[in-house]
């Protein structure tokens, strides 16, 4: 018995959608390799560090009291990075970072949900009270990059932001208990 | 309805056409190819888009993690 005109129509939509179900699966399948490729040749990953912390008295002691806020290298070359994010300001207002350096950036908010981006960089992340939003980045190109609040906090939102300044090498000295400040201009 | 009230239905242009089996099955040959044609075209621009963005722009502003 030969097919009627319908069923032939059938068969041909049905061919017709397997062969994009084919052609989504390949965009699908490229799309994670390239994830995958890029994550284990050159380090880009969606930053997930789960660490808690108490809102009420980060800044009372511990690693984000006010003494350890800022950059400091420590005796291995690692280089880490404290913040605060609070309403309305970012402590401090001005990060020194060295160019071509990993960095890990960690911040912390005692108050409400803040974020933060870095322009020009893939940094940008969430600081959720009660927990340490953590960044490990590479800054490539020097000069002050411009770290704005991206969660609206409040009425002073739009006055939060803050400055990384990227040095070059030469210019990123820490001092003798491996702090580093933005450079006087 | 009034008899003094004319019906769509009198009117030729606004009835559907009778639909003819084999002139259906002729012009859907023709049809599905060209909508996926269509949203082919269109995919393949939001994945050269997706693709050119990730490449020069993302990957440039350097590692994450």
């Amino acid at each position: 018995m030969s097919d009627t005109p319908h069923e032939l129509q059938e068969s041909r939509i049905l061919r017709t959608e397997l062969l994009w179900a084919f052609g989504v699966g390949i965009f699908v399948a490229a799309s994670l390799s390239m994830i995958v490729f890029t994550a284990l040749t050159i380090k880009i990953n969606p930053p997930s560090n789960v660490e808690r912390i108490d809102p009420k008295t980060l800044h009372l002691s511990g690693e984000f009291a006010e003494q350890n806020l800022g950059t400091t290298v420590f005796g291995d070359g690692t280089v880490i990075v404290r913040a605060i994010a609070t309403q309305f300001m970012f402590v401090p207002q001005c990060i020194a970072v060295p160019a071509n350096r990993r960095v890990t950036l960690r911040f912390a908010s005692p108050d409400v949900l803040h974020g933060l981006l870095i322009t020009g960089t893939n940094v940008n992340t969430m600081v959720v009270p009660g927990f340490v939003a953590q960044v490990h980045t590479e800054f490539t190109r020097t000069g002050d990059l411009l770290m704005p609040c991206h969660e609206f906090c409040g009425q002073g939102h739009s006055e939060m932001w803050a400055t990384v300044q990227v040095l070059p090498a030469d210019q990123f000295k820490p001092g003798p208990d491996g702090r580093v400040s933005c450079a006087q201009r | 309805m009034q008899s003094d009230q004319s019906s769509a239905a009198d009117s030729k242009l606004e009835v559907a056409d009778e639909v003819d089996e084999a002139a259906l099955a002729s012009v859907m040959r023709t049809v599905p190819l060209g909508a996926a044609v269509l949203a082919g075209t269109m995919v393949a621009l939001l994945v050269l888009g997706y693709l050119l963005i990730y490449t020069l722009v993302f990957i440039p502003r350097g590692t994450i993690g």
